[in-house]
């Protein structure tokens, strides 16, 4: 029984505008789930550095709570128990999936986030926290000029690791309807009887994204750096 | 709107079995991602071209590549290849041991630079050959230094066995779909599921915190 | 050239634990305006952790300090501690920079943040205090960039920028090259001449005999001895001040 190749598949339409759409989505829906992420990880990040044992108990209970669920079932909950909870208008909302692949990926990568943050205001030198406050400086204040500049710069490459991260983990949104690159690519295979073809298509798109954020993330890392301490001179 | 559990009890039987196959994924995914992620972080400190390049490609390939994506690529790429109809589980199983060894490579390859340079050389003069030195002083030292990140990895596995359900593995998670699709009770379901897997998550979490103190 | 009139810091029996071991034991002492105290004796006696107690960046158990009439105890945990740490400068061992801001923007942010200087006049002082320290060339550089010398005194502007009553120095010259030491004790010298309260945490004496008006010696967290400069040095009281004196004048010659 031989497989017959083709490879022609993935450059026809309406298959490469199919493959084009999902590369876009994929884009889109990391992008976006990504800055959920950073906002909210930043402030979890914080507050569980801060000395009040309120704010870091919250603070551990997310992050453990959205570390310890497969992010598959996450979404399954966004998907399936949250919205018929808040109410049929919403449960039957045209853009359903898509809000709540992005939400459900938003808070999860958020979680992973917070953990980079903590470690690396943690590491910001004591010494810094006690010239920012001689000058007079409030808490807030240096937490927002000193502690978590310094600390995110340090944090830079187990940060971009999660970014990379967060574009990988996008494909789960097909399991909830969204049809982002993974998502296309299967649904070819289903229409063509070739998803080898189609797979390895969605494959090198995320090479492909893979390689651009890791571009990004070095061009950043360059504008960010600080000389003498983080790969300066 | 009341909670009810007992749908849980009412449909044990195929949640049990969902979850067997998860553990079953689970062990074999790790008993073959172990041994292959040593032998990829070797390869990864070989200082022979053929062997680095090629390893290293391979590493960085799949860890720019979604776990989803392995597992379909291998669920339709191994009967292309074996020309037989390979099954769900041995597919999920194959690319697991791919994917997650990749993993284990890097850690277990940080933890082989860790060991000093002079304990190799002391061993190498006494006459042992590279696979002796390996097996007896390399492997012990380097791999429990990084016990903690390969315990954190080995959670991170057990979470990443409910990618199954894309081929249709009736792996736990799907398991949950199955029974949910007749008793549509979301919220007990998959509230289940999800406990169940916080629970064993912060277990291995605590047990891996134990050995990291005692390692000190 | 004590002026007996005006006290401004007040330190008055201050003990400090941590956990169960005892940093500071009933210190007290009086900063009068216009003073240059140099506080020094062997490692550990509790130094820093006196400097770090006068402006409540650490919390002390007994006594109290009271800063230009405003007591740290009462105002330890509440927002106008700011205020008085503003009134207060502190110059650091390890200079402490903010590796990701200018030498300029070390400078700025709190005159900026605080008093809410406009970015101009900010940057205008900013380069003034430069010149007054001697390095206005380095104000766009990154303290990796500069020498040891050169961030101490970045840090010493940033102290100046905040216009305060007196000036903390906790062993500003210790992680310096010997090079560069002179030049740091020199804007030290130039400020004292200028009338500036300082409170000096150091092992370099011969500033102390040059510059201070007195000296606070210092050993297990008590206070040993306490008098003018140049009786300290002629005529110390006690056992160890004179042993430190002694070993200490050797080097000076």
């Amino acid at each position: 029984m031989g497989y017959q190749f083709d490879w022609g598949v993935i450059v026809r339409e309406p298959y490469w505008h199919w493959l084009l759409n999902g590369f876009f989505k994929t884009l889109i829906l990391g992008s976006i789930s990504w800055g959920i992420a950073l906002f909210l990880g930043v402030i979890i990040g914080t507050i569980r550095t801060l000395p009040i044992k309120t704010a870091r108990a919250i603070g551990k209970i997310y992050v453990e709570f959205f570390r310890n669920i497969p992010l598959l079932v996450q979404l399954f909950f966004w998907y399936y128990v949250i919205p018929p909870m808040v109410g049929q208008w919403f449960n039957r909302m045209q853009n359903l999936p898509w809000i709540m692949a992005i939400f459900g990926l938003g808070v999860y990568t958020a979680s992973r986030v917070a953990e980079h943050i903590r470690s690396g205001l943690n590491s910001v030198p004591r010494g810094q926290r006690h010239a920012g406050l001689s000058t007079g400086l409030s808490n807030f204040q240096l937490y927002r000029h000193i502690i978590i500049p310094y600390g995110f710069r340090l944090m830079i490459p187990p940060i971009t690791t999660e970014f990379l991260t967060v574009f990988k983990n996008s494909a789960l949104a097909m399991t909830i309807g969204v049809l982002e690159l993974s998502g296309q690519s299967y649904k070819i295979g289903t229409w063509t009887f070739h998803s080898f073809e189609s797979i390895t298509a969605a494959v090198i798109g995320y090479l492909i994204i893979g390689l651009s954020v890791i571009g990004f993330m070095g061009w950043v890392e360059e504008r960010l750096k600080i000389p003498g301490l983080l790969g300066g001179e | 709107m009341g909670l009810d559990l007992s749908v849980i009890s009412r449909n044990s039987t195929v949640l049990l079995g969902g979850f067997y196959t998860t553990i079953k994924l689970f062990a074999l995914a790790l008993a073959g991602g172990l041994p292959l992620g040593i032998l990829l972080g070797l390869g990864r400190l070989s200082s022979r071209k053929w062997i680095y390049y090629p390893v290293s490609a391979y590493i960085n390939f799949i860890r720019n590549v979604p776990l989803l994506m392995v597992i379909f690529w291998i669920y339709f790429a191994l009967p292309i290849v074996t020309g037989h109809n390979i099954g769900r589980l041995p597919s999920a199983i194959v690319a697991f041991i791919v994917f997650e060894a990749t993993y284990f490579g890097e850690i277990i390859r940080a933890g082989f630079q860790s060991v000093k340079k002079g304990e190799m050389q002391a061993a190498y003069s006494t006459g042992l050959t590279y696979t002796q030195v390996v097996r007896y002083i390399l492997i012990p030292i380097g791999l429990r230094r990084v016990i903690p990140s390969l315990m954190t990895q080995t959670i991170v596995i057990f979470q990443d066995t409910s990618l199954a359900y894309v081929i249709g593995l009736r792996e736990f998670v799907r398991a949950s779909t199955v029974v949910n699709a007749r008793e549509v009770r979301s919220l007990e379901i998959f509230g289940f599921v999800a406990v169940v897997y916080l629970v064993i998550c912060l277990a291995g979490s605590m047990i891996s915190n134990r050995l990291e103190v005692e390692g000190e | 050239m004590a002026n007996e009139e005006e006290v401004l810091i007040n330190i008055d029996d201050v003990s400090k634990w941590y956990g169960e071991v005892q940093a500071l034991d009933r210190i007290s002492l009086e900063i009068h305006r216009e003073d240059v105290s140099v506080i020094c004796g062997p490692s550990g006696c509790g130094k820093s952790t006196l400097l770090r107690c006068i402006n409540g960046l650490e919390e002390f158990q007994q006594g109290d300090v009271i800063v230009d009439g405003v007591s740290v105890k009462e105002v330890q945990n509440t927002k106008k501690i700011y205020k008085l740490r503003s009134k207060i400068g502190m110059v650091f061992q390890h200079f402490e920079l903010y590796p990701h801001l200018t030498a300029l923007e070390n400078i700025t942010l709190a005159p900026r943040k605080v008093f809410n200087m406009s970015k101009k006049e900010a940057r205008e002082k900013g380069m003034e205090l430069l010149k007054r320290v001697g390095i206005p060339e380095q104000a766009e550089k990154k303290p990796g960039e500069l020498s040891g010398g050169q961030q101490q005194r970045v840090g010493i502007a940033r102290a100046i920028a905040m216009d305060p009553q007196t000036i903390m120095f906790d062993e500003p010259t210790s992680a310096l090259d010997p090079e560069m030491i002179r030049d740091v004790l020199e804007v030290m010298a130039d400020l004292a001449e200028g009338g500036l309260t300082m409170i000096v945490v150091t092992h370099e004496m011969g500033f102390a005999k040059e510059v201070a008006d007195e000296i606070v010696f210092m050993e297990d967290g008590q206070v040993v001895e306490h008098e003018g400069v140049e009786t300290f040095f002629k005529n110390p009281e006690s056992e160890r001040a004179k042993e430190f004196v002694d070993r200490v004048l050797v080097h000076i010659k």
